[in-house]
């Protein structure tokens, strides 16, 4: 009898053991928040982490590698996977939407503290196209001129200024360049524009390069010009070939000068072996640089939207942002939370040219990242041909405009 | 002994026929969901805008119209079909040649194969990065190496240059791992020759040259047939894994066969529909080129002596 008993008693406590987890599970929330990057190793820098700590809901953090992360995103909402909050890009709210795989985020606006006027204006003009708001900016990344003051100083010529014109720039290129004595290129004035910034150049020339009313490409003249320009500076030594070499020149002290995302002083911080500082990329027929953002959202699928929505209001409260901004050095699309500069990377001591960030953001747009991603490809590969005399310029930006054309609004 | 009855006998054959359905039914099943269903969908969705969220709408043979009018589509279709052909040949005669000098009754025969076998091994997209960077214009191996023979400075841009980035492939396309099989199963081909036929020629004093034409290649030839199917079958679909790390189709689509444009239009343009229309075009070349290779198999393969 004694047996049964000390049986039944163990049966009972395994069974409540067992439960008490379960119980517990249920009784603290889970989301999954989808995203291309790591989370920062530091707890203190983790914002996830620090949601988790401030609103009690577990954020269960899935990282999808970035080359693969706008089509595993399509992949997920065209098979209604269960997911709580995505971080989506410019080129998929659209579709997202069109296909009902995100929720509309007004309601919990209306009884959010977030201020919507005090977006950035690029921000507030992509959502106003989607007739609600089904997204929000976890920051504002930008693109800027880097360049090695050493150099500069070598060369004697005055460091660029945020008010620098694209003559200046090709002036100083040419002036930076140093050569060996077979003539071959020993140190470029400037890197190739990388797939991002060819679009800032051809945007600086003119060219409108996305219309948000029918969601095309639109280049012209002003990219024939520009890579025109490029593909003589590679032909000088300016600039280098577009190759298959994967080194940064500008890091590695081959390069002068660079374009690049903003992201990158986070990546240079102190590590960089000569004193460099940023500046606003030059300004030829008008001052332009793509914005780059990730849109917050709550799926379709999200069984809990109210602890995914918890979780977005407090990565884009002022202490999320503020995580934010100086994990990865971008500034937030509050223009009152950015204000606060913790976006300014504490290792980057070199650089004392911080305005170039703001006043990057004040003439940045949602420009080629609202369009697919196969169709700035080819455009950039057209664009690389040109400067390496396989195809003219001319030809290749209507080649670009053609493939476009049969791609978007398919 | 009683003769069993007619309907007894029907009742067994009918039985031992369901018992043999039955053991068949595993593959049957799997070659059902794994390959038929996929099939038929993905001609099904040829006839659809389908994109990568899952929109849908019927449109007939639209993609196929705007296919044959896409110059992107035209150039791909010529890469592709140009890309095999030299891929298959290029690739044949270098595992038999390689098979060849491993059939030599040689000392250390086992390490030389292991080494010729062993880049076979690399995973295609791992090997595709790395001669990425040994092929770079300014920081690459091979410029480095070319510099030193030379004395000169040499800054070929293998994979940007149009007329550099074929040969670079095709170097790249002798290390991967369809060459590699294709050496084994020449190998044991060779080792079937018959010893006594390259001895009758020996007495008749034929060259080495004419012994190959004569005995190895008419008896290989049946291997011949099968590795250049499979060698054209691997260009067509396995080429995708070699060139997307390594040339992005580029450049100005000099290597934009059509497994690439299938990934590019239905995972970067988002328009699964149009890729699902590519995809069965390169179905029809696969069956083209399989289909022209057994017609002059009747010609050339010999399957007795």
């Amino acid at each position: 009898m004694s047996r049964k008993l000390i049986a039944l008693l163990l049966s009972v406590l395994m069974i409540a053991a067992m439960a008490v987890p379960v119980a517990m599970a249920e009784a603290q929330p889970t989301v999954s928040l989808t995203v291309w990057n790591e989370p920062n190793e530091d707890p203190a820098m983790n914002m996830y982490l620090q949601a988790e700590k401030a609103t009690g809901v577990k954020v269960n953090v899935t990282v999808i590698p970035e080359t693969e992360y706008s089509s595993k995103l399509n992949q997920m909402v065209a098979s209604k996977s269960d997911a709580d909050i995505m971080i989506v890009w410019e080129c998929d709210l659209k579709n997202f939407v069109e296909a009902n795989g995100i929720l509309k985020l007004d309601d919990y606006l209306a009884k959010s503290s977030i201020d919507q006027k005090d977006f950035i204006d690029a921000v507030a003009n992509l959502s106003s196209g989607l007739g609600a708001t089904y997204g929000l900016p976890w920051c504002a990344a930008t693109e800027i001129l880097y360049y090695n003051q050493d150099m500069f100083d070598a060369a004697g010529i005055a460091y660029p200024t945020n008010d620098w014109t694209y003559a200046d720039f090709q002036a100083a290129a040419q002036k930076l360049t140093q050569k060996n004595a077979d003539g071959t290129t020993k140190v470029y004035g400037c890197t190739l524009p990388n797939l991002q910034t060819w679009w800032a150049g051809v945007g600086a020339a003119g060219d409108q390069v996305y219309d948000p009313s029918n969601g095309q490409l639109v280049i012209g003249d002003g990219a024939t010009k520009f890579v025109t320009d490029c593909a003589q500076m590679v032909k000088d030594g300016v600039m280098p070939q577009p190759s298959s070499d994967t080194a940064d020149l500008f890091s590695s002290g081959m390069a002068a000068m660079s374009w690049q995302g903003s992201w990158q002083i986070g990546t240079y911080g102190g590590n960089l072996p000569f004193n460099w500082d940023i500046a606003v990329l030059p300004k030829d027929a008008r001052q332009y640089n793509t914005l780059h953002t990730g849109f917050y959202t709550i799926s379709s699928t999200c069984k809990n939207p109210d602890a995914a929505w918890k979780v977005i209001e407090y990565l884009m409260g002022p202490d999320g942002q503020a995580i934010n901004s100086k994990s990865s050095g971008n500034p937030s699309a509050l223009k009152a939370i950015a204000a606060k500069g913790d976006w300014k990377v504490a290792a980057a001591t070199s650089i004392e040219n911080w305005d170039a960030i703001t006043k990057s953001l004040e003439c940045g747009v949602f420009g080629y990242t609202c369009l697919p991603a196969g169709v700035t490809g080819n455009a950039v590969n057209l664009f690389q041909s040109a400067t390496l005399g396989q195809i003219a310029p001319k030809d290749a930006v209507s080649q670009a405009m053609q493939y476009a054309a049969e791609t978007i609004g398919y | 002994m009683a003769k069993s009855s007619p309907q007894t006998a029907a009742q067994r054959r009918r039985r031992n026929n369901l018992v043999a359905y039955g053991f068949m039914s595993p593959w049957f099943i799997g070659f059902l969901c794994f390959s038929a269903f996929p099939i038929v969908y993905m001609l099904t969705m040829s006839l659809t805008n389908r994109k990568l969220t899952g929109l849908s709408k019927f449109l007939g043979f639209k993609n196929y119209v705007n296919m044959a009018a896409s110059p992107t589509f035209l150039n791909s279709l010529k890469v592709t079909l140009y890309f095999t052909l030299v891929m298959m040949i290029v690739t044949a005669i270098w595992a038999l040649f390689m098979a060849m000098l491993l059939n030599r009754k040689q000392r250390l025969n086992g390490i030389f194969q292991f080494f010729y076998f062993v880049p076979a091994v690399i995973p295609t997209v791992a090997l595709a990065f790395a001669f990425r960077m040994i092929m770079g214009a300014d920081a690459g191996v091979f410029n480095y190496l070319l510099t030193i023979l030379s004395g000169k400075s040499v800054n070929i841009n293998w994979l940007y240059d149009v007329n550099t980035v074929y040969f670079a492939v095709f170097f790249v396309t002798l290390f991967t791992y369809n060459t590699g099989q294709m050496m084994m199963i020449f190998r044991s081909g060779l080792n079937d020759v018959p010893t006594e036929l390259y001895e009758a020629c020996e007495i008749d004093g034929a060259s080495a040259l004419r012994k190959f034409r004569s005995v190895t290649l008419p008896i290989l030839s049946p291997v011949i047939l099968f590795n250049m199917v499979m060698g054209s079958i691997s260009a067509l679909n396995g080429s995708f894994a070699l060139l997307y790390p390594l040339t992005e189709g580029g450049p100005n689509g000099a290597t934009n066969v059509l497994s690439l444009l299938i990934y590019k239009e239905a995972f970067l343009n988002y328009k699964v529909g149009y890729g699902c229309a590519l995809s069965v075009v390169l179905f029809l070349i696969a069956a083209v080129f399989a289909s022209v290779l057994f017609a002059l198999s009747k010609r050339y393969v010999y399957y007795e002596i």
